[in-house]
């Protein structure tokens, strides 16, 4: 219990110490973890010197690669090395089909919704492989940083749908981890260029990064960021570049077969290095020679537009309605922000810049800008900045609806409203009789249902029965702060309650995950029990030292002497407790506390809320109102 | 305990003087303030039951700013304030004047494709629906502040008509850029 947290600054009584928060780039083709140390932000290299970890996780009898090594076993055994992990987070068997064309891996058939990849190492989820990216960069930030991590930012897409959110923070937990948030991979760029220090306005952030695309049109008012607007291809990038130029090599030299993993792998090596080269001269020779596939040619810079123009084509429609979700026009921008290795081809810079009318923002590197914005914001959060104003705030990029009769789908949170955000919807039965009602929970702007994605099930059971459109069923959809949420509906007459956390058919199940966890290396049993007794322990002390400053700030003033003597009981509980070597029992005794506490906190809050309002005082309206 | 987030008004919430014309600035300025107050993101470290408490007043005051924001659902809101039943479902009677614009703009939106310049028309029809959006706007609030609230409603449901023109309009263009780009 922090009430630490909302003393105003400067308040705090503890000399204040450096945390150690590191942001994330998790992304489809590289990773980065960076740091903010001694007041500056750096991307964290390896022993070698490198910063970028390519995403690329192999499998080997009894072990893991991560990275470069993995990445150099590619092309010998694709079937063990999982690239561009991130196209699968959150994706069920189901999706794999409309992925699936490129994807050289096996997948094993399991009665699970969550697809797994048969490797010499066992059957492993995408998540799983996510997390072993991330135990990479942790390891490589705990040596680097010579500390452990108070926690991490890491960022997805803004186009991230609710399971592939979930999915993310999944991970997180697998590589044990403590998300601090969820950021949304624009806004962090925008944070890594300063921007929200600079001039106010509408910023546009073009994100072509391996394997996905993103743009966000963001405002930048006193302070802080708005998003207006978010659009995208979560499954276009860099890689189809790659892609078309493979095809063309394919088609120039008149090869029949359908490429072999290797050789589709070698392929698309060959043409990412075309690529790349062409950003310097005019033309590249591409020579492949192997026993199956023999060819040389050349690629010029005007054939390579011409096979690349059809994408960015596609990147720029996106923008188009951005834009007019924004409801903004090309002459209200300030600045375009370039992020991704992909835009440091030389046609997607003249096309991003001729339809936007102004230089696009290249100067930082734009592999790490998302990592560099990602730590800053961790810095801020871990609590190292606490006069620190900046506050992001997001928008939940997928309209979240619910379906109806006829398969339909009728949307009750809207596409770029604030989150976190409530919303609550009123239902009825449409059959004489009906107990029982099924909520399909469904996110996408298309109207029906079959077009959106399904994200959740479940049942609301037992309410009595009434005539056709008696009965009155409240669905109350809950987004956070990360973008996840939660469903509950409850008949009113009845007070029938049923909820679910949308832990999407894609996502892993918490058990899952403990089971998981306790799989790895990392704990035996016994070191978990202890492990665990040990946090209940910090927290009790946490709780207890958080309570003594509140109560010294204001306990007289916001409460009555009954009720500081129900606090001051519970507290003497949770001192007694804490002797206990179970960590339950702890548990147990926090809760308590802060269950009596929970009053005084919100007045606290409130409090709080009002020296923010400050002049204008909320209570004169108020008064009014009860007289 | 006096002023609270989660049960007074919007307009109270923000500040501001019930009515139907806001200053938005000054509504988004203390959105801003009490953002920074409440956001999740200044309880990371903090108990679940703050956590919470944070969550439903951000969301309490997301919800606000929607509300607000959009005319529409300002518009429904003060009347819901006074007490006025705003289900429309089963009501399908409407002046037939209005009516009938409506079906001449539908019209002209069905045609858009032939013109020779389907973009600029669209800019035009756009426009028109701007404009007379515009003025029931200001009639609403004539209606809202003399308390003939009959009419005010009235004009709610002519303004829900708007909203799904310009909505079709939106998509229109969307799907004609499509084809073009």
């Amino acid at each position: 219990m922090a009430l630490l947290q909302i003393n105003e600054p400067g308040e705090t009584a503890a000399p204040h110490q450096h945390k150690l928060a590191v942001g994330i780039d998790l992304g489809t083709t590289n990773s980065l973890v960076a740091s903010v140390r001694s007041g500056e932000v750096q991307t964290l290299p390896d022993v070698n010197g490198e910063h970028l970890l390519p995403s690329i996780v192999r499998y080997v009898e009894g072990g893991v690669e991560v990275g470069t090594s993995a990445r150099e076993k590619s092309i010998d055994d694709p079937l063990n090395t999982i690239v561009s992990v991130k196209r699968l987070m959150g994706r069920g068997v189901s999706d794999l089909k409309t992925l699936g064309n490129n994807l050289p891996y096996k997948f094993s058939e399991s009665d699970s919704a969550v697809p797994r990849i048969i490797t010499c190492n066992g059957n492993v989820s995408a998540t799983e492989v996510s997390a072993e990216i991330l135990k990479s960069l942790k390891r490589r930030a705990i040596e680097t940083l010579g500390g452990d991590l108070e926690g991490v930012v890491i960022t997805v897409p803004a186009y991230f749908d609710d399971a592939q959110r979930q999915a993310t923070k999944d991970a997180a937990r697998l590589a044990d981890l403590k998300v601090l948030r969820l950021l949304n991979e624009p806004t962090a760029a925008a944070v890594a260029y300063g921007l929200d220090t600079g001039q106010e306005g509408v910023i546009v952030i073009y994100d072509l990064g391996g394997g996905t695309f993103d743009v966000s049109v963001l405002c930048l008012k006193r302070g802080v960021f708005e998003v207006l607007s978010t659009g995208g291809d979560s499954a276009l990038g860099g890689d189809d570049f790659d892609h078309a130029i493979a095809e063309w090599i394919i088609e120039e030299s008149g090869y029949k077969n359908d490429p072999q993993a290797s050789l589709a792998r070698l392929l698309m090596n060959e043409s990412r290095r075309a690529k790349e080269a062409l950003s310097d001269s005019a033309e590249i020779n591409i020579e492949i020679n192997r026993s199956d596939f023999k060819w040389s040619g050349v690629l010029t810079r005007s054939k390579l537009r011409e096979l690349i123009e059809p994408l960015i084509k596609k990147t720029i429609m996106a923008c188009r309605r951005s834009l007019r979700d924004a409801d903004v026009t090309t002459d209200d921008i300030l600045q375009v922000v370039m992020v991704g290795g992909s835009t440091r081809a030389l046609d997607v810079r003249k096309m991003v810049g001729e339809f936007f009318q102004r230089e696009p923002l290249v100067n930082i590197d734009p592999d790490r800008v998302v990592a560099v914005g990602a730590a800053l914001q961790a810095d801020v959060l871990a609590g190292n900045k606490p006069d620190d104003e900046m506050l992001l705030l997001d928008v939940i990029p997928l309209s979240l609806g619910i379906e109806t009769m006829g398969g339909l789908a009728e949307k009750i949170v809207y596409r770029n409203t604030p989150i976190p955000v409530a919303k609550a919807q009123d239902f009825t039965t449409y059959k004489d009789g009906q107990t029982a009602m099924a909520v399909h929970v469904v996110q996408g702007e298309r109207e029906l249902v079959a077009d959106c994605r399904s994200l959740a099930h479940f049942e609301l059971r037992g309410f009595p029965p009434h005539v056709a459109g008696a009965a009155r069923i409240r669905v109350t959809y809950q987004v956070d702060a990360d973008g996840l949420l939660s469903v509950s509906a409850r008949e009113e007459n009845s007070g029938v309650e049923a909820s679910v956390t949308v832990k999407p058919s894609y996502g892993l199940e918490d058990s899952e995950i403990e089971t998981m966890l306790r799989d790895s290396m990392d704990y035996a049993e016994e070191d978990m029990k202890s492990r665990s007794l040990r946090e209940q322990q910090v927290e009790a002390d946490r709780v207890i030292e958080a309570l003594d400053s509140a109560l010294n700030a204001d306990g007289d003033e916001l409460l009555s002497k009954q009720e500081r003597q129900t606090i001051d009981e519970a507290r003497q509980e949770l001192i007694n407790a804490k002797t206990s070597d179970d960590s339950g029992v702890i548990k147990a005794a926090i809760k308590s506390l802060e269950k009596v506490c929970d009053d005084y906190v919100a007045r606290r809050m409130n409090s709080n809320i009002q020296k923010a309002m400050q002049g204008h005082s909320v209570d004169e309206y108020i008064s009014q109102d009860q007289e | 305990m006096t002023s609270d987030i989660l049960t007074c008004n919007f307009f109270q919430l923000f500040d501001v003087p019930v009515s139907f014309d806001v200053d938005l600035d000054l509504i988004h300025q203390h959105y801003m303030e009490l953002q920074k107050a409440v956001h999740p993101d200044r309880f990371v470290n903090a108990s679940a039951q703050e956590k919470r408490i944070s969550m439903q007043q951000t969301s309490r005051i997301n919800e606000a700013l929607n509300t607000l924001k959009q005319p529409v659902d300002r518009a429904l809101y003060l009347l819901k304030l006074k007490d006025i039943d705003i289900n429309f479902e089963n009501e399908t009677t409407m002046d037939a004047d209005f009516l009938m614009e409506q079906m001449e703009m539908r019209e002209a939106l069905s045609e858009v494709r032939e013109k020779d310049d389907p973009l600029a028309e669209l800019d035009r029809v756009g426009n028109e629906v701007k404009a007379k959006t515009k003025n029931m706007m200001n009639d609403f609030s004539s209606c809202y502040e003399a308390d003939r609230l009959d009419e005010a409603r009235e004009l709610i449901r002519k303004m829900q008509f708007m909203q799904k023109a310009k909505k079709e309009i939106n998509d229109l263009f969307a799907s004609i850029e499509d084809e073009i780009y």
